[in-house]
């Protein structure tokens, strides 16, 4: 499955989808064809069936030419080597750290005692305006 | 053999409700559940791949997760994908917690609009059990909203709704539109033992803080502490009846592979718009041969899941959207039919964040993917920088959008499953397309940028409703006012099955209400109750 041939091919994929720039790495410099492969197989197995397909369709092409191959012929091989490519390089720690993206972190929730909301009056004006719904017994409803 | 006053199948968000109450005035009762206890440890919030996952093995559609306690749904012929959670907790587990009471109109669409069909309850009549399972399941908002006739405060305070909320908010002050803050199912302060949220934002593959509302941690725990019993593993095949035609119980198989009967005076089924449907017509038999319950033909029909759009706003200026993943504001401001509108009805729109950087590169809702060299510039627009209005529609109740059996298709048990059929109507394309446009103007009053527009989500099939309506008239209906079966005495159905039009709000909050009244109906009227034997 993670055959190092496999592992050259998506890397060149994965390059194309996502280069360097901007302040980040490309894919390949987050670990999509290495250890994060890994770490997205392990976690959806799924995806590794349309990996090999996608391989077997176009790993001996060029990655533009490969990926432009792969929308045409097998869509679901397609959107599986993205996601293959997206899920590895946003769980890379590296580029979380750089996008300062630092995940589902515990924030306790303090509900506000008086909300800007409040304190600017927009819910005194939505209330001034009157009932938005029909009341089936008496049909008033803001004109 | 094992009997019980009352069977319950299906341990969600009615069956965890109808338990409750039932052993709290004392009856023996057995719950069949073809899922497990939800392990709050094994949901994948705490984990970088938590992105993935819930694409994976943690999103909500059963046939694409394939768990052994999920069934497969043949759904090549419908717009829209089911989405459900089989376990304790029920789709519970995986909903955003979004709390809205249906409308006092929504009861009266005939009458009103000339469409649908009348409830035979009111809003007034419901309005009680909303109030008290608001309070059973811990509902934080705020009470005052201008879409409802006055009622009780929740019982906690609004959460937060952060400052992208705020600043659309502001926008709809502006064009003098409706909009509240929401009332979410979301602990914002600890509450009956239970933790407030902690925001992480991962409501939709389980609260790993108990602080989200599910059954398995509101109602279950009491339940079974009354005397409950709570048979998970156990996947129900069929009700099986009598020659009086009365239901006497169940046939089930648990995990490995043995077939059970359990007997029981009174069956209520809570397994969902499909499942119940599904379990009512592989009841059939020769006294009911086309399935049971099923005298006016419309088991399986009038299905009803929400036809959903999406508009994403994307703005220059950081927008904080973090926190609970359920809506933040609301706005009814085109829920209500208007005569100047080539359609009737309407649509509620929730305001929810947009997700993390996977969210951002491979968006799930409305939004394009940009690969190359402008691939970062479009994921640090998205990431932190956009907001999403949810906008549901309302689907008037069709006949042809049915929940049938396979000719083929079955679970790991050979057990035949549900085939489903659903296209969105010319109506509620037409409610959905002027929705849409006006979630535009919405964020081009609030400053975006640009946004992205999702006409109709096809993975979106969370509210499944309909395909066993409640009505007074044994013709043209399943069940009556109170969820018996017209057909069998003592067989009455809880879930979203028996709603006789959707409304276009997210229906947990009516489903668990309706389950409270029944229930309370059935006990009262306990002594009038026709049993077997």
């Amino acid at each position: 499955m993670t055959d190092d041939n496999l592992r050259r091919w998506l890397g060149g994929v994965a390059d194309e989808l996502i280069p360097a720039g901007d302040g980040m790495p490309a894919a390949t410099e987050a670990g999509v064809a290495g250890g994060q492969l890994d770490l997205v197989l392990a976690v959806r197995p799924d995806l590794a069936r349309a990996l090999n397909r996608a391989w077997a369709l176009a790993g001996e092409h060029e990655p533009a030419p490969a990926l432009r191959l792969l929308a045409d012929l097998d869509p679901r091989a397609h959107q599986a080597l993205l996601e293959i490519v997206s899920g590895g390089y946003y769980t890379s720690s590296l580029v979380r750290r750089l996008l300062n993206y630092t995940g589902q972190q515990p924030v306790p929730v303090r509900p506000e005692d008086h909300p800007a909301y409040l304190a600017e009056g927009l819910l005194d004006r939505v209330v001034e305006r009157g009932p938005v719904h029909r009341d089936p017994d008496s049909l008033s409803r803001r004109q | 053999m094992e009997h019980a006053d009352v069977l319950v199948v299906g341990a969600g968000a009615s069956g965890g409700v109808v338990t409750g109450a039932l052993a709290d005035a004392g009856f023996d009762v057995v719950c069949l559940e073809q899922g497990h206890w939800p392990d709050r440890t094994d949901f994948p919030a705490l984990r970088p791949t938590y992105e993935l996952e819930a694409r994976g093995g943690w999103g909500g559609n059963p046939t694409l997760r394939g768990k052994p306690e999920d069934y497969p749904v043949n759904e090549t012929g419908s717009d829209i994908a089911t989405l459900m959670y089989n376990g304790v907790g029920g789709s519970m587990v995986l909903y955003a917690a979004d709390w809205p009471r249906l409308l006092p109109s929504d009861f009266r669409t005939r009458s009103l609009d000339g469409v649908g069909d009348d409830w035979p309850l009111s809003y007034r009549d419901l309005q009680p059990f909303y109030e008290r399972t608001d309070r059973a399941f811990g509902v934080s908002g705020l009470a005052g909203d201008t879409a409802l006739p006055p009622g009780a405060e929740f019982p906690l305070p609004p959460l937060p709704i952060g400052d992208g909320a705020l600043r659309m908010a502001r926008a709809h002050d502006r064009l003098k539109w409706h909009w509240w803050p929401a009332p979410n199912a979301v602990l914002s302060r600890p509450y009956q033992g239970r933790n407030a949220c902690a925001h992480y934002g991962s409501c939709m593959q389980g609260c790993p803080e108990g602080a989200k509302a599910s059954t398995d941690v509101t109602h279950w725990p009491n339940a079974i502490k009354a005397g409950a019993r709570l048979i998970t593993g156990a996947r129900v095949s069929r009700i099986l009846t009598d020659a009086r035609g009365l239901a006497i119980g169940a046939e089930y198989v648990d995990t490995e592979g043995r077939w059970h009967v359990i007997k029981a005076d009174v069956v209520v089924l809570a397994a969902n718009s499909v499942g119940t449907a599904r379990i009512l017509l592989n009841s059939a038999s020769p006294r009911f041969p086309d399935g049971l319950a099923n005298s006016s033909g419309l088991v399986g029909k009038r299905l009803m899941v929400h036809p959903f759009a999406n508009v994403t706003g994307y703005f220059d200026e950081p927008v904080d959207a973090g926190g609970h993943v359920g809506a933040k504001i609301v706005s009814y401001e085109y829920y209500e039919t208007d005569p100047d509108r080539d359609f009737v009805r309407g649509a509620k729109w929730s305001l929810a964040p947009t997700g993390g950087p996977l969210n951002a590169a491979l968006p799930s809702r409305a939004g394009n993917s940009v690969w190359g060299k402008d691939h970062h510039a479009h994921v640090r627009g998205h990431l932190g920088h956009s907001l999403s209005w949810c906008i549901f529609g309302e689907d008037l109740p069709d006949e042809a959008n049915r929940v049938e059996i396979d000719d083929s298709l079955t679970d790991s048990s050979g057990i035949p499953a549900p085939k489903v059929t659903y296209r969105v109507g010319e109506n509620s394309r037409r409610l959905l397309d002027f929705n849409i446009e006006r979630a535009q103007q919405s964020f081009a009053e609030a400053g975006a940028r640009r946004t992205a527009v999702e006409s109709l989500m096809r993975f979106s099939g969370w509210h499944l409703l309909g395909t066993a309506r409640m009505g007074d008239d044994p013709a043209t209906s399943v069940v009556d006012g109170w969820g018996r079966a017209h057909d069998v005495p003592n067989l009455y159905i809880a879930d979203g099955s028996v709603f006789v039009t959707s409304g276009a709000v997210n229906p947990t909050s009516t489903i668990v209400s309706l389950a409270l009244r029944n229930t309370e109906h059935l006990i009262e009227n306990r002594r009038e109750q026709r049993i077997p034997g």
